[in-house]
């Protein structure tokens, strides 16, 4: 009698289940079906600096450049402030406040991007115009910091985890051997959660590749990669940025469509990569300490 | 000494740190109450916009993000909770648990502009939906599974087994354990993830900006397949005429209702997590 809601019940689970995993495959596939022309026709001429599509040039480096660059540059600010600010909520701050804490996280965590891209505009492009007497704000460093501002609670959510996982026990072993704070932290606590801190910097890393909207508005939109290279203060252009200015300007079935795909399953590939990375990280550590 | 002296400097870049994030989040969180407290009044909120957004209120564009998170919610929530009821219910074989990880960790870390760009292909072109409201909703209810179904999983799975052995000695098929005895504890976390989702959901400017929404000249869609004007869009067409006072200021009073939005559900969300951890707990 109650074999029949089971039953029922099974499918319903497992075609869920099979919907999400179709839904990554038809992402996947049609990314790749439709930059197929690109990649037959333009082929090596895609990692080429010069993206013209009038002229039918069609290379993605530059676009690639001011993705790698701009992660860099906001990796740099954000992981060493968050991961000394995890330690702090981790290690240092009292557990009553904790909550408190976390929640302000949370907070910050969930300002849309789109608000941050505004507040770009209004005051960080100004700031760094008015600071490095430039003709413009809107240059890759702008963009570079803002993405830092907005990967910061990632790092922070995550390495405050891993440091809490950390057994007291260790920290009690360390203690008792005299160690001051600090040693206690770099020569116990941190080797001991390297792995879940490096899958979260990956995460992180993933998430600003992946961010649109506040890049795009601040980066500038120039496509090309500036003199000399490391000219941070020039504007820029990342794979993001060009597919949310462009994309709604090319034609479907086009040449240019498709090599503005191929970008995308360019960018989806090396974030899918870094997050299975990720976890692996995180899978390892857990395996080993609990 | 030195030993002491490398311990202090440690303490202080600690604080240092904390420091320059309380003071970005303060700087965020006064800038938008700030800037945008100035336009919020009645009129704003219950008109709808003119002259491109620098006049009038933006009354359309909060409909359509509220329809938008609705349909989104409703789509992904079914989907969400069977995964997350499969996950850690059903599946036992090792090598398709890992594939099920993968496929939920994998549909998290996809970035939104790419959901955005799946959607202007396989919908707006080769179903050829056109611009449409409803396939908005659904690539944002694809996006926030995710979100969800961990949520879920993990207070699902985190019921000792003995409800389950207990149940199953009571004679319960395994359905009857899920739908008696799993969900009803479970569902706290469940309700924590819509939350959290919709939250994420009502923020999204990528996924949704080439296949659902229209800058100007929409009210009420009147079919599934009718553009919406959002929040989210309306503030990205006025940040982009910021040379424009008047649209900047309108594109705060935006900013400031949209954030306003987000935290409505992502404080209720931390609330039921809270609620529920208790009742679960005692």
């Amino acid at each position: 009698m109650s074999a029949l809601p089971g039953r029922v019940g099974q499918i319903y689970v497992v075609s869920a289940t099979l919907i999400s995993g179709v839904v990554i495959l038809l992402i996947i596939v049609f990314l790749f079906l439709n930059s197929w022309d690109a990649i037959s026709q333009v082929g090596g001429g895609l990692f080429t600096l010069e993206w013209h599509p009038p002229n039918g040039k069609y290379g993605i480096l530059s676009m690639l450049y001011g993705s790698v660059i701009v992660t860099v540059i906001s990796l740099v600010i954000a992981v060493p402030l968050g991961i000394f600010s995890a330690i702090f909520i981790s290690e240092i701050l009292l557990p009553k406040y904790k909550p408190f804490v976390k929640s302000l996280l949370e907070i910050l965590a969930g300002i849309p991007s789109i608000i941050y891209g505004l507040i770009g505009i209004a005051f960080f492009s100004v700031w760094v115009r008015d600071f490095f007497a430039l003709q413009s704000g809107r240059t890759i460093l702008t963009a570079g910091i803002l993405l830092s501002i907005m990967i910061l609670p990632t790092i922070v959510t995550l390495t405050d985890d891993a440091l809490r996982n950390v057994p007291v026990k260790y920290r009690e072993a360390a203690r008792g051997l005299g160690l001051y704070n600090y040693e206690v932290i770099k020569s116990a606590l941190l080797p001991i959660a390297k792995g879940d801190i490096i899958g979260a910097v990956l995460l992180a890393l993933g998430r600003a590749l992946g961010e649109t909207m506040a890049v795009m508005l601040v980066i500038g939109s120039i496509d090309k990669i500036p003199q000399p290279v490391f000219n941070f203060l020039a504007p820029g252009q990342t794979i993001t940025s060009k597919l949310g200015r462009e994309i709604a300007e090319s034609a479907f079935g086009s040449l240019h469509f498709s090599s503005m795909i191929f970008m995308g399953l360019l960018l989806l590939v090396i974030v899918l990569v870094l997050t299975v990375i990720a976890q692996l990280y995180f899978k390892k550590e857990q395996r080993l300490y609990e | 000494m030195n030993r002491r002296f490398i311990n202090k400097l440690f303490y202080g870049s600690s604080w240092t740190a904390v420091a320059v994030c309380c003071l970005v989040l303060i700087f965020l969180l006064l800038t938008i109450t700030w800037n945008g407290i100035k336009s919020i009044n009645i009129e704003f909120l219950f008109t709808a916009s003119k002259n491109f957004g620098a006049g009038g209120g933006i009354f359309y564009q909060i409909l359509g993000t509220i329809l938008l998170i609705i349909f989104a919610a409703i789509i992904s929530f079914p989907i969400a909770l069977g995964m997350a009821i499969f996950r850690s219910e059903y599946l036992k074989n090792p090598l398709l648990k890992k594939l099920v990880e993968a496929f939920i960790y994998g549909l998290n870390g996809i970035p939104s502009i790419i959901f955005g760009i799946f959607g202007l292909i396989f919908f707006v072109n080769v179903l050829n939906t056109g611009i449409s409201w409803f396939v908005g909703s659904i690539v944002l209810g694809i996006m926030i599974i995710p979100t969800i179904t961990l949520s879920t999983y993990q207070s699902i799975n985190s019921i000792p087994k003995i409800y389950r052995e207990t149940a199953q000695a009571l004679g319960f098929n395994r359905w009857q354990v899920i739908t008696r005895v799993l969900l009803p504890q479970g569902i706290g976390g469940a309700i924590t993830g819509l939350l959290l989702g919709i939250a994420r959901a009502a923020g999204e400017t990528a996924p949704i900006m080439f296949i659902a929404t229209a800058f100007s000249g929409v009210d009420v869609p009147h079919s599934l397949f009718d553009p919406v004007t959002a929040l989210p869009t309306h503030i990205l067409a006025l940040a982009q005429q910021a040379t424009n006072k008047q649209a900047l200021q309108n594109g705060w009073g935006a900013s400031l209702v949209l954030l306003c939005i987000v935290m409505i559900f992502s404080i209720s969300g931390l609330f039921t997590r809270i609620i529920f951890k208790t009742t679960t707990e005692r």
